[in-house]
């Protein structure tokens, strides 16, 4: 289907493991980037208006970075043809240099027709911050 | 008004078209902190979840109809579907159509499902975003 090569892809593989530092000025730079500026995604008094404890990064971030556990196995972004997920628990951004650290790692769970799944999954400390994600990739 | 299954199948208009720009491609890129050379180079494509940049221009309808009720502000994003006919890429000008497809009265709370097609102006198809937003109605007495 596509001019690259073939992706090795067995049912159990383990993808590298991808842990990524979201900041405020890091979630402010996804704000400008995905042009969505809730203010929850920057200022303490929005976030607790609405009951949160503070910022919290978009939902979109985490989705998006975690897509890179895929992108970074097979190269070619254009072999992504189906992605979901659940935003089961938001991501809590603190005001510091450091931020919080979010890890994303994924598992092939099914090879049908040079067509792979993978479960993603992302933790920040002990919360699961996506759910029933999953990402079909072509690996023809 | 408040939203309710009679609606599932509305559409709305498409969106302005969206030309897609080398320098976007880029901002998004980095925001992501994804330095895949897809995105850059001679014919860049912009990363999967870049047509949320899009997709969500057309959730302004939604939001905007005034028999739906619905409040952006009581409104959560519960998840998120992409499925690609191909990549994104610069130089697509891409509109975005809304459709309804399920509505879910739960107690205090709707749950809103709606499918964004985004299509070249050339009419091929290029993604179909799904969403599931999370309404909550307003506290009773509450100004709405």
């Amino acid at each position: 289907m596509t001019a690259t090569p073939a992706i090795a892809a067995a049912v159990g593989d383990q993808l590298p493991v991808l842990e990524v530092a979201i900041t405020r000025g890091g979630a402010v730079r996804y704000a400008g980037a995905s042009t969505d500026f809730n203010p929850i995604h920057w200022s303490d008094t929005a976030a607790r208006a609405i009951g949160l404890d503070g910022v919290i990064v978009h939902g979109m971030w985490t989705m998006g970075t975690a897509l890179r556990v895929v992108t970074d196995w097979v190269g070619d972004p254009g072999r992504v043809v189906d992605y979901f997920v659940r935003f089961s628990r938001p991501v809590k951004v603190p005001d510091t240099a450091d931020g919080v650290v979010v890890r994303f790692s994924g598992k092939v769970t099914q090879v049908v027709e040079g067509v792979a799944t993978v479960a993603l999954e992302a933790t920040c400390g002990d919360d699961k911050v996506l759910a029933a994600a999953k990402v079909e990739v072509r690996v023809d | 008004m408040t939203i309710s299954e009679t609606h599932v199948g509305r559409s709305y208009p498409p969106t302005p078209p969206y030309r897609i720009s080398r320098a976007k491609i880029a901002e998004f890129a980095s925001a992501l902190g994804d330095a895949n050379p897809a995105y850059s180079g001679v014919t860049p494509v912009a990363p999967p979840t870049f047509a949320v940049v899009i997709s969500s221009q057309a959730w302004g309808s939604l939001f905007d109809d005034p028999e739906l009720g619905l409040a952006l502000h009581r409104t959560v994003h519960g998840d998120q579907r992409f499925t690609w006919t191909r990549p994104l890429r610069e130089g697509d000008d891409v509109t975005a159509v809304l459709t309804i497809e399920k509505v879910r009265n739960r107690g205090m709370a709707d749950m809103v499902t709606v499918r964004v097609d985004l299509s070249t102006l050339a009419g091929e198809h290029v993604c179909s975003a799904t969403s599931t937003f999370l309404h909550s109605h307003p506290t009773e007495g509450a100004v709405a």
